[in-house]
């Protein structure tokens, strides 16, 4: 019983990890295939427009409106995409400055939201609260669901949209939903990570199961399993030696990378010789 | 001789039905027409290739066909089916490349999965079970020497040879080829059409290719449709090589065959 009263935030930000970090590198094996991992890191910067509207407006938890905001610059980006003539790197970089620049300012200038800005910018293992939780479950489950329910059109749509659209996948509908989802858990991962770092724990994984890969299948299950030993070493990390959550995350991560990056070296796969022959 | 018809062989085609049916097909990008009323009727069972210079429309008609590009006005029929929908399932089509990136471990034997009904959830199968269903249904074009393979580590030709299976696993009616040859050497392209000239005997369907590689084109193709905005000339290879109109539309004196010989 004492036990789980002492550590009562570690047992709170451990499950916040292992319930995210899966999420976050499923995800990224798509993301990163996808070339999106730009697009990602927008949302999440987006996120901290959204914490400060929050808390200006009286939230005490901005759950709520960082999730609505993330989504509405998601919507902009594909507004201006299609309606204007600018480079969608352009309108990333705009969005993600625009919205950091508008967070910090808010927050700046209210009283004693530093110490907040701080935890939101790094990611903060004592921020994780119970309805965070809940919210990291459901969210676990739900896009878990529609990921590997649709893997297939998911698939397809990362080797080739046209193909996949031939191939009778509901090319548009998916992408919306696959945007959505993401937006969702990269906004719901912001307190363990901060929104600066979040993408790391969408880029890290899939790189480091590429590694060691030969097949999709390989890469999505190693993508996870290099999330979770990140996620959990991170928070492990950071809060036995006092560190913040986000950097303490994804320097495991980065050293699940490098052990990854080694083993291929000493042990190449089949297929890390065959490529690097082609190149 | 009139350049832009040719009753002759035209004859011969009719009574069989038709595969493509295109009609007053007109398609602008901002203030550019790309394609200004196209026409054209494509006979089950022929193997047809679209020609045309750089930014006459070509891959933009093909696009259409398919769905992937709207059309500002005009009717396409694909099978002889109303809808698209439904001829979709009945059609392969093989992409320009995949520009895929090198990080996605998508391997040879997981894409070909993909498109087995069997093997809906290719992703809780075994290995042995999905290759099982592959080789039973896999036309032979060698891409079972390579399913280990992820499709980022092919060349461009293993590559175009997997794509075609890929969309031969469906069995599909009518077979669409867009620049199949685009960044394949020479050799692996001769071999290519030569690939798609076999595939095309055996299985009797309809091919439609889109080319820009007239030598080739004129030597595998059975009729062929030279595109610029519009259907300028049709008819078999030996006519629409001598066609005037042809030659306007590529502004050069066109020689198909000046790869092979220089005797005239």
């Amino acid at each position: 019983m004492n036990f789980f009263e002492d550590n009562i935030y570690l047992i709170r930000a451990m499950s916040a990890a292992l319930l995210l970090a899966p999420l976050c590198s499923l995800l990224g094996v798509f993301v990163t295939a996808r070339r999106m991992a730009f697009f990602s890191d927008t949302i999440a910067h987006a996120a901290l427009a959204g914490v400060a509207i929050g808390f200006l407006v009286g939230f005490n938890e901005p759950t709520f409106p960082m999730v609505m905001f993330s989504l509405l610059v998601a919507v902009a980006m594909f507004w201006l995409k299609d309606n204007t003539a600018l480079l969608t790197d352009s309108i990333m970089a705009i969005l993600l400055s625009g919205s950091v620049a508008l967070g910090v300012i808010i927050m700046s200038a209210m009283k004693g939201f530093r110490g907040q800005l701080h935890a939101y910018l790094f990611g903060d293992i004592q921020a994780v609260s119970e309805s965070e939780l809940v919210l990291a479950a459901v969210l676990s489950l739900g896009v878990g669901a529609v990921v590997f329910g649709h893997l297939n059109s998911l698939t397809l749509l990362s080797a080739h949209e046209d193909l996949a659209h031939v191939s009778g996948a509901p090319v548009k509908l998916l992408n919306y939903l696959f945007v959505g989802i993401l937006t969702l858990t990269v906004s719901a991962s912001i307190r363990l990570l901060g929104v600066l770092l979040v993408t790391a724990l969408i880029v890290i994984p899939p790189a480091a199961a590429r590694n060691l890969s030969c097949s999709l299948r390989q890469q999505i299950v190693g993508s996870i399993l290099c999330g979770l030993a990140s996620g959990l070493g991170g928070v492990w990390a950071a809060y036995h030696l006092d560190l913040p959550a986000g950097p303490s995350i994804v320097l495991s991560a980065i050293s699940v990378f490098l052990i990854t990056l080694a083993i291929s070296r000493f042990r190449p796969t089949p297929t890390a010789v065959a490529m690097r022959r082609k190149t | 001789m009139s350049s832009d018809d040719c009753p002759l062989c035209k004859h011969q085609l009719e009574g069989l039905p038709i595969a493509v049916s295109v009609r007053d097909l007109w398609v602008s990008f901002g203030d550019v027409q790309v394609l200004q009323g196209v026409n054209l009727e494509i006979p089950s069972g022929q193997l047809v290739a679209l020609i045309g210079p750089n930014g006459s429309g070509k891959t933009t008609l093909l696009r259409c066909l398919l769905g992937l590009q709207q059309a500002d006005r005009g009717s396409i029929q694909l099978l002889a089916q109303p809808q698209l929908a439904n001829a979709l399932p009945r059609i392969g089509y093989v992409p320009q490349r995949l520009n895929l990136e090198k990080s996605f471990m998508l391997s040879v034997r997981e894409f070909l999965a993909l498109r087995l009904k069997s093997t809906r959830t290719w992703f809780w199968q075994s290995t042995s079970r999905l290759d099982a269903e592959l080789l039973k249904r896999l036309p032979g074009l060698g891409v079972e020497h390579w399913l280990n393979r992820p499709l980022a580590a092919l060349s461009g030709g293993q590559l175009q040879r997997v794509l075609i299976a890929y969309s031969l696993l469906s069995d599909p009616e009518l077979l669409l080829l867009d620049e199949p040859t685009a960044g394949v050497d020479t050799p692996g392209e001769q071999g290519f059409y030569e690939l798609i000239s076999a595939v095309h005997q055996v299985r009797r369907m309809t091919v439609v290719l889109v080319s820009h590689d007239l030598s080739m084109v004129f030597k595998h193709a059975s009729w062929v449709y030279a595109l610029n905005g519009s259907v300028c000339c049709e008819g078999t290879p030996e006519h629409v090589m001598n066609a005037e109109s042809l030659k306007q539309a590529y502004g050069i004196h066109v020689s198909p065959y000046h790869h092979h010989h220089h005797s005239h």
